[in-house]
């Protein structure tokens, strides 16, 4: 696995586990979310953002072969 | 017609239509284990999309987590965190696991395991555990079954008489039709409930608190803090989430029944396309919550059952009509997923239990009679569960991820870890399993530890891997010579 690949999988990990810590508050509220709920639903569009590229790089290295 | 009438009518017309569509694959012809289970390993990208997304919107999602937000508050914002996280897991792991399956001609997870170890004994221990801990999920699927009827009788039918209709109507649904079947009543429900789920999550706090964020104004007004951690609870905090996420996130694929599905899959591009855009479904596990806080500030009286509140707002805002189209999709989003697990722990019982033991000449066309009896057995033990120990949903879920979580050190560094051996993987399974049986019996879930409260299936885990990794370093001398036999089996081959 490419450092890059490793990089994008672990981001949503740290997000969404390792950042709860900072993460536990109501205010503010965005998005009409208390700010722990927003910080989840954010980790959740991460995920398929990183996800996505992986992908993309997967699917690049098997057209290349 | 009285609103009672009229709402439990719409749903038994739902379950009806649904039962007959799921039959009319079965009609064509008569089905071997293999097809019935597996729906012949043939589905192509969009069905499998739905068997697996269909799967996920259960009950739970539901039910549970809109009464988990109106009981709980702030620790029922973990559910939207895991699933994406599992989906990464996901990508990488089930297409390794599904070549394995179509080469070898694997159906479960036991399956699987004894092919990565060859060891008998390890997979049926890991065949026990597994059907142990799908009857947790079993029971949420028939309770939530049971509330909805509850419900949507206005009052006039208790939890007993809801819960053994429910049993009823799950039993025959799945011994009428199998995996296919599932999969093209599983598209009328995702898009219901869909549509259900999203309109009453924002209408409720639009309507009657201007937008959504003027509806968590108010309960933060009403109960500061209930929408942070460790909200409603006593020891949800923080610590409990992050240990509660990885067990979640590391266990959603260790379910036996998602090994199956990844059986079923064409070809591994399939699942690495499904994994990609999963996670933005995840998204739609936000709704259920935005009801179950408008139930929280809507509703006069404070619910016994907190799982009804989506169901209980419903009643008390709308006609009976809108109660029985929830009510239907509802029932659907519990029997589908039931469907499901039902077979994939038949089979577990009936492959890897019966006829490795007691049933070892039992012939292949025998075994779908097995089968059929198996599923009745475990809709009642289920039953049983439902009416004598009652819990909430999302801890029934969240007990039996603690329960398979423990199969994960055994399956991936089975699969990726050359060193991993035999006895390590029996006894971290051993010691996880040990433990999380002690630690939820033993009412410490979560378990309090220097200033935290750990989840009980975190704690197993780290046990479990610890044990896992120093047993197969000890005893990994035997495996690398297993190893080279393998090569040589493979050159050979060549």
């Amino acid at each position: 696995m490419s450092t890059l690949k490793l990089i994008l999988t672990l981001i949503p990990f740290v997000w969404t586990i390792g950042m709860v810590p900072f993460a536990n508050k109501v205010y503010p509220i965005v998005f009409g979310l208390p700010f722990l709920a927003f910080w989840f639903v954010a980790g959740i569009f991460l995920a398929f953002i990183c996800l996505y590229i992986i992908y993309y790089i997967d699917s690049r290295l098997k057209q290349d072969v | 017609m009285s609103n009672e009438t009229v709402s439990l009518l719409i749903i038994f017309l739902f379950i009806i239509s649904a039962t007959i569509i799921g039959l009319i694959p079965g009609m064509k012809k008569k089905m071997n284990l293999e097809e019935w289970a597996v729906g012949g390993r043939n589905f192509g990208r969009w069905l499998n999309w739905f068997i697996l997304a269909g799967e996920i919107y259960t009950a739970f999602a539901f039910l549970g987590a809109s009464g988990w937000a109106y009981s709980r508050g702030g620790p029922t914002f973990y559910i939207l965190g895991y699933g994406a996280l599992a989906y990464i897991i996901g990508y990488y792991l089930l297409p390794k696991i599904s070549p394995i399956g179509r080469k070898y001609g694997l159906m479960t997870q036991p399956d699987l395991i004894e092919h990565i170890y060859k060891s008998k004994s390890l997979s049926l221990f890991a065949a026990i555990i597994g059907v142990a801990f799908l009857l947790p999920y079993l029971q949420l699927q028939l309770t939530g079954l049971g509330i909805i009827i509850e419900t949507c009788s206005y009052g006039q039918l208790g939890r007993t008489p809801a819960m053994l209709i429910a049993f009823v109507l799950v039993a025959s649904f799945v011994y009428l039709s199998g995996l296919k079947g599932v999969a093209s009543t599983a598209v009328l429900k995702d898009i219901l409930l869909m549509i259900a789920v999203v309109f009453f999550g924002l209408y409720l706090p639009i309507h009657h608190f201007g937008s959504l964020g003027g509806m968590f104004e108010a309960i933060e007004t009403a109960k500061p803090g209930f929408l942070a951690l460790p909200g409603g609870t006593k020891n949800f905090d923080v610590s409990w989430v992050m240990s509660t996420l990885v067990v979640t996130s590391l266990g959603f694929y260790m379910w036996p029944h998602f090994t199956t599905n990844s059986f079923s899959a064409r070809n591994p591009d399939v699942l690495r396309h499904n994994a990609v855009y999963l996670p933005l479904y995840q998204i739609c596990l936000l709704f259920p919550m935005l009801v179950g806080f408008a139930a929280l500030l809507l509703l006069p009286t404070v619910l016994k059952t907190p799982d009804m509140a989506f169901m209980a707002v419903v009643q008390a805002y709308f006609p009976g009509w809108t109660l029985g189209l929830v009510g239907g999709a509802g029932a659907l989003a519990c029997m589908i997923p039931a469907a499901d697990l039902l077979l994939s722990t038949s089979m577990l019982f009936t492959r890897n239990i019966y006829s490795k033991t007691f049933g070892k000449n039992t012939p292949p066309d025998k075994l779908i009679h097995v089968v059929r009896l198996v599923l009745l057995g475990l809709t009642s033990v289920a039953l049983c569960l439902a009416i004598y120990l009652p819990n909430m949903l999302v801890n029934l879920l969240l007990t039996g991820y603690s329960g398979v979580t423990q199969f994960f050190p055994l399956i991936v560094l089975g699969l990726y870890w050359k060193k991993a051996t035999r006895l390590g993987a029996f006894s971290g399974l051993l010691v996880g399993e040990i433990l999380v049986f002690a630690l939820i019996l033993g009412k410490l879930d979560p378990l309090p530890f220097a200033g935290m409260n750990l989840n009980a299936g975190f704690v197993a885990l780290i046990c479990n891997f610890v044990v896992f990794v120093i047993v197969s370093l000890v005893t990994s001398k035997e495996v690398s010579t297993a190893t080279e036999t393998k090569e040589k089996n493979i050159v050979s081959n060549i």
